[in-house]
């Protein structure tokens, strides 16, 4: 049963690689490309402390967005990265502040309490939406749909919507700080893609994550535990929110509950740019950090180039069509 | 005897109140939304008012979650539970409009606060002329780096009534210094992160040529604040300004690391209830506020002008602790 098993599902993988390296491949040139015009044109773009820049203002998306690849995967979709990324912002800093009104009895807090702190408030998060996308059959349209109003009111709640300022500078150098030059933002989102990958290509959990996402029906008869993995995916989009929250407010300076809006909708917009299908089962976490990186070098091109923010998002919605559509006209092809 | 004296007297205050309760004039607060601190201070400061804190009125504030339609219908429930007087504060400038107009024909007073709406139906306005600081804030920055090199503007939202008064007055500021360049002009949504990114990237492509940022609001200047820094620079380097007054831009002034100019939102929400009252009243009311008796420069006047502009104050190293410990 098991060699059976393990056999049908690498000829499965075999044919899907070969697309997916074709799609990843397209979407890297694509990169290039961009990368390429911008160097050109800007005399700018290429500079060290460019780059840096770019790297600094993907990472937040870039968290955000893995994290949503391993939801969308399994056929799922995350709506309420934005507001737990607030949340998770807000709570923490509430360790960490020393202002005497904002912040919890005792406070500051060491950092590490903070990250704690935040990484659990994510996880609350994801796990209660895991828990009814799983146990309900609730469409995680719908369960997340609910988490981004309730954990954006929670939030103005918590903080009595107003923000959290004077973070610890221990705690803001997850933001600001930086390990041989490299800043922190993207030191951990580094580390978050290179985990990511291992778990997604190496571990047996990666390889349900893709089976439950390419065939739930045909995943729970082989036995596994589908609504298990459901629920964990949350969890994890849920984590990397609540670190998401606490990178964007060490960075700011202070948390604000208007932080993390639509944020969502970045996040799958690089899920999706990155050739990852929204009907699960399909996709790559390397895809996703280029989908991410295609947008932050976008965003900073633009600005270098002195164009209007408005045009960006024209040309961002232009993309995320584009790529959908070459997806589809390959998809056929093959 | 003294117990019994007690038990009558507290019997009658009880009487007194509930008597009074019938009497006691409904005024409804229709905010554009309550998200940020500022309209967050303005309806604290409603509720502070000496004729609420008194009991004199019934003081409800609904929340408009910056949508344009939901103020509308929250106009509609206070006509239709015959609300006695309406403090408006629209998110649309136009879109305003309609509601006023049905509220005007219900004959209930409309009193204007801090966000203009394009009706003359309005009983009174109680506001800031957003030209003046954006003046304001434009000679500040101008001045520090004597009227000569660049600057650069984050902008709100494009089309908002604030970004607009508010370019306006930087504009005028901007005409007096001929020699100053303006680098780069971007909106940054008044938002901290958005403008963080914004002067990470004109850092990049004009290096060591900004010399001033005009943020026209505070949060943006704190974001650009933070851009400066994460690149290694000196932010007393910079000419920096703001706008509103916000608690994190106190404690920057207090660093010395930017200039912002206070938005009195307990004014406008004090001077708009206490004109809300008078008109509810019809003439019948004199004005509890302290405000009145704060800024001489805008007298009440027996409640007979349209317009009442609440002046605004420049946070300096002077004022900064007087204003923190305003907001504990």
């Amino acid at each position: 049963m098991s060699s059976l098993e393990n056999k049908t599902s690498s000829t499965w993988l075999n044919s899907d690689r070969r697309r997916l390296i074709v799609q990843e491949y397209g979407i890297f040139l694509a990169f290039l490309l961009l990368v390429g015009i911008l160097s050109v044109s800007n005399q700018f773009f290429l500079t060290p402390g460019n780059i840096s820049n770019v790297l600094l203002q993907t990472s937040i998306n870039g968290v955000l967005a893995i994290g949503m690849t391993f939801v969308i995967l399994t056929r799922g979709i995350d709506l309420s990265v934005g507001s737990v990324v607030a949340l998770a912002g807000m709570v923490s800093a509430s360790f960490v502040t020393s202002s005497a009104t904002a912040g919890v009895a005792g406070a500051p807090y060491p950092m590490v309490v903070a990250l704690a702190v935040g990484i659990l408030v994510g996880v609350g998060c994801g796990a209660l939406v895991g828990f009814i996308v799983s146990r309900f059959s609730v469409p995680a349209f719908v369960a997340t749909l609910g988490m981004l109003s309730a954990a954006r009111g929670a939030t103005l709640i918590y903080g009595g919507g107003k923000p959290v300022p004077a973070l610890s500078p221990e705690f803001r150098w997850i933001g600001t700080g930086s390990i041989l030059g490299i800043p922190m933002p993207v030191v951990l989102l580094a580390a978050v893609f290179l985990v990511s990958w291992w778990v997604l290509t190496r571990t047996r959990f990666g390889r349900y994550i893709y089976a439950v996402g390419g065939n739930p029906h045909a995943a729970k008869t082989s036995g596994l535990n589908v609504s298990r993995i459901r629920f964990l995916v949350y969890v994890i989009s849920g984590a990397l929110s609540g670190l998401a929250g606490m990178i964007l407010s060490a960075r700011t300076g202070s948390a604000l509950p208007q932080a993390g809006i639509a944020y969502e909708l970045d996040a799958i917009a690089a899920v999706v740019i990155g050739g990852t299908s929204l009907s699960g089962g399909v996709g790559r976490v390397t895809g996703t950090l280029i989908g991410a990186l295609i947008i932050g070098v976008m965003n900073n091109g633009l600005d270098l180039m002195g164009i209007q923010s408005y045009y960006q998002q024209v040309l961002k919605g232009a993309l995320i069509v584009g790529a959908v559509m070459l997806d589809q006209k390959r998809n056929q092809g093959v | 005897m003294k117990k019994l004296m007690i038990a009558l007297a507290s019997a009658t205050v009880l009487l007194a109140s509930s008597a009074m309760a019938q009497e006691k004039l409904k005024i409804g607060a229709a905010p554009y939304g309550l998200n940020a601190e500022f309209m967050q201070i303005w309806s604290a400061a409603l509720e502070e008012h000496p004729a609420v804190k008194n009991g004199e009125i019934e003081l409800t504030v609904f929340d408009g979650r910056y949508d344009a339609l939901v103020q509308q219908e929250q106009f509609n429930t206070m006509i239709t539970q015959k609300f006695n007087a309406i403090i408006f504060v629209p998110i649309d400038i136009e879109a305003g409009a309609t509601a006023v107009q049905a509220a005007h024909d219900a004959g209930i007073p409309v009193v204007g606060s801090n966000t203009r709406v394009n009706s003359d139906l309005l009983a009174a306005y109680v506001g800031s002329d957003d030209t003046v600081s954006g003046y304001m804030e434009a000679k500040t920055v101008l001045d520090k780096i004597g009227c000569k090199g660049n600057v650069v503007i984050i902008e709100g939202p494009i089309g908002q009534s604030a970004q607009i008064s508010r370019l306006e007055g930087n504009q005028k500021a901007l005409a007096e210094c001929p020699d100053v360049k303006v680098l780069e002009q971007q909106t940054a949504n008044w938002s901290r992160a958005e403008a963080q990114t914004l002067m990470e990237n004109w850092l990049t492509s004009h290096p060591g040529e900004i010399n001033g940022v005009i943020g026209q609001n505070d949060e943006m200047a704190l974001g650009a604040i933070e851009a400066i820094k994460a690149a290694g620079l000196n932010v007393g380097d910079f000419a920096i300004a703001g706008i509103d007054g916000v608690t994190d831009a106190l404690n920057a002034v207090k660093e010395g690391t930017m200039t912002s100019i206070l938005q009195d939102a307990r004014a406008q929400a004090q001077g708009a209830l206490d004109l809300a009252i008078f008109h509810a009243k019809q003439g019948d009311y004199k004005p509890q506020s302290d405000i009145w008796a704060q800024y001489p420069d805008m007298p009440f006047n027996d409640g007979k002008d349209k317009e009442y502009n609440v002046p605004w104050t420049p946070v300096t190293a002077e004022n900064v602790d007087k204003l923190l410990d305003m907001r504990k």
